[in-house]
């Protein structure tokens, strides 16, 4: 027993991964390409996979990536799923800054309250898509919003726990 | 960025301010951004091509193995109850030659008829053939991509239809694919007619895969369960005769169809020139002159 507790769990030469500040943002660019996804749903209840991962990476670690990496990260986003350009490049920043002054009141954090914050930034999220379908006359009743919402704040933790992986593994933990 | 207070380090203190300013200058950017693609959203339409040509061959190619997987589950449907599905089909095949016959002796009378009032006869063109690909399946908007861009000919603003009927008009074309936007969105209005009785509607997207049809004026409601929408061809853009929807559900003063043409069932979508690219421009030239 003893001895099996001495036995280091670490390999020899194990290594946080060469490109470890980049693996973040590289997560982020592959949940946005989700978006092209041979899926043809006439419902548009899939949730907003590169927000997801963004918001699981910024509540999961204060720093996987400086802060003015949101606008071209939202960039992306905004070219892979064919939201108007500039929508997840304007709430991808402010939703660094809005988390780093979260940060500075919080005195302390757990799981639950992550998900509570993550389930709040998602229904913003949704919302501000939906008032921006109405500003051209093309948004659903608000009601309709409600599915994609619920599965979005669902999946969350799922996407949460595969980042809690893909940071063990960048680190070499 | 997070730290409250990094210390009495001047370079620390220095980067965290810059850093809050960055972050504020990409929301200012971002918004920016927004405003621009939402007054004048052919401002991006490069940026949204190229962007549509790097992910299509990651769509094309992902949709041609659900394809060939969902062929070979129905495939093997299809062998199952063989023998009672083709004694069906046969029937079905003397019905629908008897139909033919009928149509064929219409259509002639037609021309006749056409040739006494000396219409001038639209040639129907097809400037090209793609696949639906994928779909905005996150978004409240409802937008297709199909697997034909402006190398083939695709210019934004083209009529998109299936061989079941009208699948919406292009929003965005790059080289090798474009973006529809679908019969069903809420932004895409399409003059219509019922076919039964020719009165004319008005079909308007929801937004969750059906349409709103409501009648021009405003009265009896005159939709029937089952009726079928076709467009009229007012206002240029959409070819007239093409099938729409099928009315499902009626409501106080409208009714909801489903659209005949199912953007994921449909094998092929043929994308055609805009039905009087006159008439479309001059629509254009008075809407931007109504703009201030």
């Amino acid at each position: 027993m003893v001895r099996a507790a001495l036995t280091p769990t670490r390999r020899i030469g194990q290594a946080p991964s060469r490109y470890a500040t980049l693996v973040p943002a590289i997560t982020v660019v592959a949940a946005a390409l989700l978006a092209a996804l041979p899926i043809i749903s006439m419902t548009g209840w899939y949730p907003d996979f590169g927000y997801l991962v963004f918001i699981g990476w910024r509540l999961l670690r204060a720093d996987p990536w400086p802060a003015w990496w949101a606008a071209p990260l939202g960039f992306v986003n905004d070219l892979f799923t064919g939201y108007p350009l500039g929508f997840s490049v304007a709430l991808w920043s402010a939703t660094m800054l809005a988390l780093d002054l979260i940060d500075r009141r919080t005195m302390w954090r757990d799981y639950r309250t992550e998900w509570v914050l993550a389930a709040v930034l998602i229904a913003i999220d949704q919302w501000l898509q939906w008032r921006i379908a109405k500003l051209v006359d093309a948004a659903p009743p608000l009601s309709q919003m409600a599915p994609p919402l619920v599965i979005s704040i669902c999946v969350f933790p799922l996407f949460a726990w595969l980042i809690s992986r893909i940071d063990a593994w960048r680190l070499g933990r | 960025m997070a730290t409250a207070r990094p210390g009495w380090s001047r370079r620390a203190q220095y980067g965290l301010f810059f850093s809050f300013i960055a972050v504020i200058a990409g929301i200012v950017v971002g918004l920016i951004l927004l405003t621009l693609s939402l007054v004048a959203p052919e401002t991006f339409q490069r940026v949204r091509g190229v962007a549509l040509d790097v992910t299509s061959p990651i769509t094309g190619g992902l949709s041609e193995v659900a394809a060939t997987a969902e062929g070979l589950f129905s495939g093997a449907g299809n062998y199952w109850d063989a023998a009672s599905q083709n004694a069906e089909l046969k029937r079905e095949r003397q019905a629908m030659l008897r139909r033919m016959v009928e149509a064929k002796a219409i259509f002639q009378e037609n021309r006749q008829l056409k040739a006494t009032l000396e219409l001038r006869e639209h040639a129907r063109t097809t400037v090209a053939v793609g696949r639906v690909v994928g779909s905005s399946f996150n978004s409240p908007r409802r937008f297709a991509i199909l697997s034909a861009g402006s190398s083939d000919g695709v210019k934004v603003g083209m009529p998109v239809r299936s061989p079941d009927g009208l699948i919406g008009r292009i929003i965005d074309a790059g080289s090798i694919a474009s973006r529809v936007l679908l019969v069903s969105d809420r932004a895409n209005i399409v003059p219509a007619r019922l076919l039964r009785n020719g009165i004319p509607v008005i079909a308007q997207g929801r937004g969750d895969g059906t349409i709103d049809v409501r009648p021009l004026e405003v009265g009896r409601n005159p939709f029937k369960r089952g009726d079928i929408i076709i467009t009229s061809g007012t206002g240029g853009l959409y070819p007239p005769l093409v099938p729409i929807g099928r009315v499902v559900k009626l409501d106080d003063d409208g009714a909801v169809a489903l659209p005949l043409a199912d953007p994921a069932n449909t094998s092929f979508a043929i994308v055609e020139p805009a039905f009087e690219p006159t008439a479309v421009a001059a629509d254009a030239a008075t809407a931007a002159t109504d703009k201030p």
